[in-house]
């Protein structure tokens, strides 16, 4: 017991001391060394994190729920808030994917980021980012969930606008804070709601008394949770955020914005589930947006350009499965969802990365052609993350998928719809995926693939912003002026080789009729669920589902096949064909546009209307204007007689005092 | 019956008027005494018994013994906190203008600055009605000189700004005095005049005095803080102030406004607070959504930091005007006033070091100043957090239970003002953006703080590090303390007999006080 709880405060500790090494240490850390130490502290929480899953393994079934308490946080009236950490199956398991992955990520950035004048910040903030993290997950009550929760929201901030003197980040920077806290309120909202039933904000003593809140409580707080996990997560309409936050450095993309942070919303609804077990309606609600996102975000990757982007989109998607999952009772097969995710999701980034260094940062897939030659090891890791993505077999993202889909399917009723979306857009993610690689790497190459093969990397004359084209250069607050890519720098190289063997052999933990391992680690977390116990689905669906997940996907990759390889003229014909639902793809559905009407608008508007208007005519005017006017009258009388306005002051006072007086004796 | 407090509540004058005679260091005299009042308001604070709810190091002398008025004078779990803040607050700002070199500060600036520091500790001290209203009256003098003598702006400007605070501030201050005045007569009709508060509070007044006398107080309350909508002499002082006086005029005293609610209003009108709570609520909900409007359209740093402190003060009120069963809005209140005193102190300062930077105080001319700054940027960074309330700070845990215990009251409101959350992150936001980040300002020259600036800046930073990890401190001191404050306002709104008979209650807390005092000399410690 006390060894779990040191190895979970260790795991929680080393990356803050990172963070805090990087930040205070920045001039004296020279060269690689906040990489070095940023990624060692990383790789020792990740040991300290695997030291915790199998101490906590020793427990007996039943007692592996430790709760390790540090300090009263705001212990009065009726609050119990204290620092506390919750250790179970399920936070000791995604804390072990976590630090994992993120150090791995870590080790590519030591690499990836080598020329950056901002180095030793870009480590701090990374380190800050996967404490952040392991806070939220590994928070006991929902007062550290909310920390976690917005501290990580303020890490993607910093890390979205990394390069601060970027107009286009700062901009993306601002907008993913905002619309986080705005998922933050959803989370506090949701709180309160439940802390108004249950008179506690520890989470098992409120799991406890799940079903003594009011069916109307339970619901508005379950829903609410979802707004934050929707933000969090980005889940329609929250979304817009994820897509502008591909201005950060590359490896953020794929640590915050495919491993990690977007997963938190996944991970809360698992984490609350006897609550939404509560209330049918708000998990229902879970369940047909992360089914809506799904679609809508694969048929955006499907025509947009932007090399990272379109890997967003695809990361918005495959969450919208978990989350479809988890609020539908699936829990296991949503978290093994996310496990594999992270591998093949945090490969593709850092493959991404690799090409977009090859271009001198442009990411515009129109620009790129035949990188297979000059980049056969990137080429490597983009294919087998894209056909973990795509869901062939018997890659990890396939058999992780068809268990999500077999398990909704399991519930029946409307979830029979969801699932079949589920495999629609199982062929369109296929499709996307090879849209991708076949534009990317095959065909005639590119002058800067070119320039790569006859073995110098492609470096522009001017660096230029990217998405707006103004000049820039290469000092604190803009990319560094080196670019690197993995055929040439170890850690890279490195890294990506974990990821793309676990890209490959992730799935094994959970094969259906051979192992559950997952399912059988969770059970004393998800003990007592209704549908963790009856949820099985029958060989039949598990078995079919599999086949039909690895023909979608199979034809999908020879549909772009047919389309980008053979007769690249269908793709035009295509959009002509289809103009306004390309129109509709393109502008993301207008996602952005309904968002500024509704919200941003307004509250200009109402910002302009007091400034302008309210403040000079009323305030001032008002309540301004007429006292001071008849001050001034009386104070002009007054200094008729030679007087200041200290003495109106004190006439004032008098007069006014003697009406007081003479008021109360009246009274009196 | 101790000294102690009057020795902490004089010691800032006293170098202030020693200041007049040290010349060139009259800016370290009045900076001594007021580090020396903030290590003993410190030792009060570590001595302070928790558990206890009734007033501790307790002076009372008569002083006119004809009209009933005492100088009584104590600490409790409502104003400890505040007053740690003050002196915090004022040593701060003291040794920021003792360390301007390129600014002429004559002795006469530090006499003031002592003077104002003890006049605000006489409010928070104060335990008789008509000694908070001096002070509280007191307090806006020395602020008055300084800002007329050395404000940053032409002096017309400066004239005209002083006159509308006048204005303001005097409309409150005789409406208050005037509802002191009557509170103390009307009070007791047949005996002897009193207007020491714990006398006060056993008396229920009738219900229509208590409302007019309300009133005059919530006015000159809500004018000090000041709230939506009169809020009007606001721009003109905060513009026309020098910056180490903003400062610690924006931290504290605004606080004191907040607390003479819980300390006078609330124990003494429950019946008066209990019927205005709904207006309350609704001119703190204003003052959220109206001064956060304005802190994101404005490009003027320094009326940012005032509009914020607006919307602040608002969810302040909101707490105060809770009225919630466990008073958790009133105890998120007390902290809350705390945390923004702690955020406003380092905000103004930063807002000078970006003026120097840029040359200007508006956003306009700002841009990039993080470019060679990082010490800087990570400061600014650190407050600007904590000002948006992000969770992880103290902020945040004040503004939980304020929302909390609105929400269980009155859930629409609450609702409505977690708009004033997501606000808070756009408007802070913006300014830091605007000013350390995106491209460099043509004027701008970036350059990192001096060590100088460090001695002013990281302690306070510090500070909100501190009770980031820990607010459960400020917090655990009040919880005794605050929530009893509101409870008889409580009581009448969900129309319960006050339970207990409020004499016997005052007797007892008398005979507790005693008895605290007595344990506290048996023992032999000395705060």
């Amino acid at each position: 017991m006390t060894s779990v709880k040191t190895f979970a405060w260790l795991t929680l500790l080393f990356p803050l001391a990172g963070c805090i090494v990087n930040a205070l240490g920045y001039r004296v850390l020279r060269g690689k060394a906040p990489g070095y130490v940023g990624t060692a502290v990383l790789f020792a929480s990740f040991v300290s994190a695997v030291l915790m899953l199998f101490a906590l393994q020793d427990l007996a079934a039943e007692e592996r729920h430790v709760r390790a308490v540090a300090w009263d946080y705001m212990a009065v009236g009726g609050f119990d808030g204290q620092l506390a950490l919750l250790i179970d199956p399920l936070s000791a398991f995604m804390t072990v994917t976590i630090t994992g992955v993120s150090s791995l990520i870590h080790l590519y950035s030591v690499a990836y980021m080598g020329g950056d004048r901002g180095y030793a910040r870009f480590f701090s903030y990374l380190n800050f980012f996967v404490f952040s993290m392991l806070l939220l997950i590994l928070a006991g009550n929902f007062i550290f969930l909310i920390v976690g929760w917005a501290f990580v929201g303020a890490a993607s901030y910093l890390l979205i606008s990394f390069w601060f003197r970027r107009t286009t980040a700062t901009a993306a920077g601002i907008k993913a804070f905002v619309i986080n806290v705005l998922g933050d309120v959803g989370l506090v909202l949701g709180t309160f709601f439940i802390f108004r039933g249950t008179g506690t904000l520890d989470y098992l003593g409120a799991f406890e008394k799940a079903g003594e809140i009011s069916g109307g409580d339970v619901t508005a707080g379950c829903i609410l949770l979802l707004v934050g996990a929707f933000a969090k997560s980005a889940q329609i309409p929250l979304h817009t955020w994820l897509a502008d936050a591909m201005e950060g450095p590359t490896p953020v993309s794929a640590l915050i914005h495919a491993a990690t942070m977007v997963t938190a919303g996944v991970y809360l609804i698992a984490r609350m589930w006897p609550l939404f077990e509560e209330s049918e309606s708000a998990a229902a609600v879970g369940a047909i947006i992360g089914c809506l996102t799904l679609f809508v975000s694969a048929t955006i990757g499907l025509v947009v350009t932007d090399l990272k982007r379109i890997i967003a989109y695809s990361t918005m998607s495959q969450i919208g499965y978990m989350v479809m999952a988890v609020s539908s009772g699936a829990y296991v097969a949503g978290i093994f969802h996310f496990y594999t995710h992270a591998f093949f999701k945090a490969l593709l980034f850092m493959a991404a990365g690799s090409v977009i260094a090859a271009m001198a940062g442009v990411q515009d897939i129109d620009r790129m052609r035949g990188f297979r030659g000059a980049m056969p090891f990137t080429f490597g890791c983009f294919v087998i993350g894209g056909l973990s993505l795509a869901g062939v077999p018997p890659f990890a993202g396939f058999v992780s998928k068809d268990e999500v889909l077999a398990y909704v399917a399991d519930r029946g009723d409307w979830h029979v719809a969801l699932v079949v979306v589920g495999y629609i857009t199982a062929f369109i993610t296929a499709l996307y995926t090879f849209r991708l690689i076949f534009r990317v790497f095959f065909g005639e190459p590119s002058p800067e693939a070119r320039e790569l093969e006859e073995g110098h990397l492609h470096h522009a004359d001017v660096p230029r912003n990217p998405m707006t084209g103004e000049e820039e250069d290469t000092d604190v607050g803009f990319p560094g002026p080196e670019h690197h890519i993995a055929e040439r720098e170890g850690p890279m190289k490195g890294a990506m080789g974990v990821l793309a063997f676990f890209a490959v052999f992730a799935g094994f933990l959970q094969i259906p009729n051979v192992t559950d391992a997952l399912d059988t680690f969770m059970e004393p977390t998800f003990e007592g669920s209704r549908f963790h116990e009856e949820l099985h689905p029958s060989d039949a669906l598990t078995f079919g589902g599999l086949a039909i997940g690895a023909a979608f996907s199979l034809a999908g990759i020879a549909v772009a096949y047919l389309i980008w390889m053979r007769r690249p003229e269908i793709a035009a014909q295509v959009r002509e064909r289809f103009r306004p639902l390309h129109t509709l793809f393109v502008n993301k559905w207008y996602a952005d546009e309904a968002l500024d009407r509704l919200f941003v608008r307004p509250a200009a508007w109402f910002g302009r209307f007091a400034q302008q208007t309210f403040e000079r005519v009323v305030v001032n005017g008002l309540f301004v204007g007429g006292p001071v006017g008849l001050v001034r009258a009386g104070s002009a009388a007054v200094r008729s007689r030679q007087s200041g306005f200290l003495r109106a002051y004190a006439a004032l006072m008098v007069v006014g005092l003697t009406g007081v007086v003479l008021w109360l004796l009246i009274r009196a | 019956m101790t000294i102690h407090l009057s020795i902490v509540l004089w010691l800032p004058a006293v170098a202030g008027v020693l200041a007049l005679a040290a010349r060139r260091f009259a800016g370290w005299v009045t900076l001594a005494g007021s580090l020396l009042a903030f290590a003993y308001s410190v030792v009060l604070l570590i001595d302070f018994n928790a558990s206890s709810g009734s007033l501790q190091y307790v002076t009372d002398e008569a002083w006119i013994e004809q009209l009933g008025i005492h100088y009584k004078l104590g600490v409790d779990g409502l104003n400890l906190a505040l007053i740690v803040l003050t002196t915090f607050g004022f040593t701060a700002c003291t040794l920021w203008a003792a360390l301007e070199r390129d600014v002429a500060r004559t002795p006469q600036f530090f006499f003031w600055m002592g003077l104002a520091h003890s006049a605000v500790l006489g409010a928070l001290f104060a335990q008789d009605l008509i000694l908070f209203v001096l002070f509280f009256d007191l307090m806006l003098v020395p602020f008055f000189f300084l800002t007329l003598i050395w404000g940053p702006t032409p002096r017309p400007d400066r004239v005209r700004a002083i006159l509308k605070l006048f204005i303001y501030t005097l409309v409150g201050s005789l409406l208050m005095l005037a509802g002191a005045i009557a509170t103390g007569v009307l009070s007791l009709p047949n005996e002897a005049t009193t207007f020491v508060l714990s006398d006060l509070e056993r008396i229920a007044m009738d219900e229509g005095s208590q409302r007019w006398i309300f009133l005059c107080f919530a006015a000159a309350f809500l004018v000090k803080m000041p709230a939506f909508p009169v809020h009007g002499w606001m721009p003109d002082g905060y513009r026309n102030m020098p910056l180490p006086v903003l400062a610690v005029f924006s931290a504290v005293l605004s606080k004191v406004a907040a607390y003479g609610f819980l300390r006078v209003v609330m124990p003494l009108f429950p019946d008066a607070a209990a019927e205005f709570q709904m207006l309350a609520l609704l001119i703190a909900l204003a003052s959220i959504l109206y001064g956060s409007a304005m802190a994101f359209t404005t490009t003027e740093t320094r009326l940012i930091l005032g509009y914020s402190s607006v919307a602040q003060l608002g969810f302040i009120t909101l707490g105060v005007f809770a009225l919630d069963d466990a008073g958790d809005g009133a105890q998120g209140a007390i902290l809350q006033s705390v945390n923004h005193g702690l955020v406003v102190l380092p905000a103004f300062f930063i807002v000078g070091l970006l003026a120097a930077r840029a040359g200007s105080e508006d956003l306009r001319d700002m841009g990039g100043v993080a470019f060679r700054a990082p010490v800087l940027a990570g400061l600014f960074l650190i407050v600007a957090l904590a000002t948006l309330a992000m969770p992880g700070s103290a902020n945040f845990v004040g503004e939980f239970m304020i929302l909390f215990g609105v929400f269980d009251v009155k859930i629409v409101i609450a609702i409505v003002a977690f708009t004033g959350v997501v606000l808070a992150s756009v408007y802070m936001l913006r300014m830091f953006i605007r000013s350390m980040h995106d491209r460099v300002g043509p004027s701008v020259d970036s350059r990192d703080i001096r060590v100088r600036d460090g001695l002013v800046l990281v302690p306070l930073v510090a500070a909100i590090l501190f009770l980031a990890l820990y607010p459960q401190l400020p917090l655990e001191k009040g919880e005794q303390t605050i929530p009893s404050r509101v409870q008889s306002a409580r009581q009448v709104l969900a129309g319960e007999e006050i339970a207990v008979d409020p004499r016997e209650a005052a007797a007892e807390a008398a005979e507790a006080e005693e008895e605290a005092e007595r344990a506290r000399e048996g023992e032999g410690r000395e705060p």
